[in-house]
């Protein structure tokens, strides 16, 4: 895979993981996961708390080594120099990735130096991606000032703001209300009509409101 | 890019200007510390004084850059910065910039106020400038390379001045020559060259380093 994916993942997205297993200070996070997504769909992980949602999101997106296995974005090795996968992800963790001293627009701004498909001069858009979320009246406020919900908000703004391929998402709806949960919602399928990806873990059922979404169930280990 | 991040990094500071003021009034009350403990033997505090300034802006630079990552680490920063798919070795050179900026430079800016207190005679205060603004980025960077190295691992306080001590010995060891140097009358060049190589050599890798510790404190 030496061609610039860029032009490949318009309309052809394949993530899959291979026979992952990951341990964590000796113990066993998961063992042998094998999961194949491709564009349009959206991978749902379920399961028990402490089963290694968060670790086999995070092993996804490249932060979290694996113990053996590979996660491949078609079919080239995402630790791999020529495969520009962090071109294409982003990702939001269950900690929100906030800086608490700074303002929510200052901290959006801030958010769009991270994600190259992002203008952080394009204030119009950051106002715009607020009002999505409803935080629009909290612009000026500092993150520590704002509920754990709205803090959520925040951090999802970034999804209205990015034209990143690939969502990699830890329990986006957390702490959130039922109307931002609708307007996640819909964000998610205008990602999936835009040939996007999504993975996330999440512990209510989306299949009544999203198309093509696959499951994948994870189980506690014991050893 | 490089003014969003420089913009919010000043305004981090500036919204917490606790973060300014606190190492320079520690600064001060350390160094207010030595004649009460030595009493106010002029002769004996000119030969010490140099030194205990040095021991002092150590202090200062080890407790601000101690947890310099902490507040990142808890809010999930650092996870944005390992998937982001610009530059994070310019935004992680900045925060070291702006960590020197506002923790050593106000230390720095009082040195001739210092030496007027303690009667250091100019020669010796000029050079103990030199070495700070030589040395103190060092101290910072490597200030900075513990906390990331103890990122992960549950009350690390005492565990980041342990590992990083060892490592400020070279800047140590050619500022107190330097400084001996003058004293005594003798050519400090060389040893300011080599303060000035050091930090040639530690600011353009440190970056590049921290992104590489943080990637493994994340994976523990």
């Amino acid at each position: 895979m030496n061609e610039k994916l860029g032009d490949v993942l318009i309309n052809n997205i394949e993530i899959s993981v291979n026979s992952a297993t990951c341990y964590k200070n000796n113990n066993i996070i998961f063992k042998g996961i094998n999961i194949l997504v491709k564009n349009r769909e959206v991978l749902l992980i379920t399961g028990p708390n402490g089963c290694g949602k968060t670790t086999l999101i995070q092993s996804i997106c490249g932060v979290q080594n694996l113990e053996s296995g590979y996660i491949s974005l078609n079919q080239a090795n995402i630790k791999h120099q020529e495969c520009n996968y962090l071109d294409n992800i982003l990702y939001i963790g269950h900690k929100n990735g906030l800086n608490d001293d700074l303002t929510v627009l200052e901290n959006l701004k801030y958010l769009c130096v991270f994600d190259s498909s992002t203008d952080s001069r394009d204030t119009k858009k950051i106002r715009r991606s607020m009002k999505y979320f409803n935080i629009s009246k909290y612009e000026s406020y500092t993150v520590s000032q704002l509920s754990e919900g709205n803090k959520r908000r925040v951090a999802l703004a970034r999804l209205f703001l990015t034209k990143k391929k690939i969502w990699l998402l830890d329990e986006p709806l957390n702490n959130l209300d039922g109307d931002t949960t609708k307007a996640l919602i819909k964000l998610f399928a205008d990602h999936q009509d835009n040939q996007g990806l999504i993975i996330l873990s999440s512990h209510s059922d989306l299949s009544k409101e999203l198309n093509d979404v696959k499951y994948f169930k994870m189980e506690n280990q014991s050893d | 890019m490089i003014k969003a991040i420089v913009k919010t990094e000043l305004a981090i500071y500036f919204r917490n200007l606790n973060s300014i003021f606190l190492p320079l009034i520690f600064f001060f009350l350390i160094l207010s510390v030595f004649p009460l403990i030595l009493g106010t033997d002029k002769i004996l505090l000119g030969k010490v004084m140099p030194g205990m300034i040095w021991v002092t802006v150590i202090l200062t630079t080890l407790l601000s850059s101690n947890n310099f990552f902490r507040d990142d680490y808890k809010n999930g920063v650092i996870e944005t910065y390992l998937t982001a798919d610009t530059s994070i070795e310019l935004v992680l050179f900045f925060r070291i910039i702006a960590c020197w900026l506002f923790t050593c430079l106000p230390v720095i800016v009082f040195i001739p106020v210092i030496s007027l207190l303690f009667e250091i005679s100019f020669q010796n205060s000029v050079i103990i400038l030199l070495t700070l603004i030589l040395g103190t980025p060092i101290l910072i960077s490597i200030g900075i390379f513990g906390s990331a190295l103890t990122l992960g691992l549950a009350k690390n306080n005492i565990l980041t001045p342990v590992i990083i001590i060892p490592f400020y010995i070279p800047v140590l060891i050619f500022s107190a020559s330097a400084i001996e140097a003058v004293s005594i009358g003798l050519p400090y060049t060389s040893q300011i060259s080599i303060l000035l190589s050091l930090l040639v050599l530690v600011l353009p890798i440190m970056p590049y380093l921290l992104k590489y510790t943080l990637e493994l404190s994340i994976n523990n």
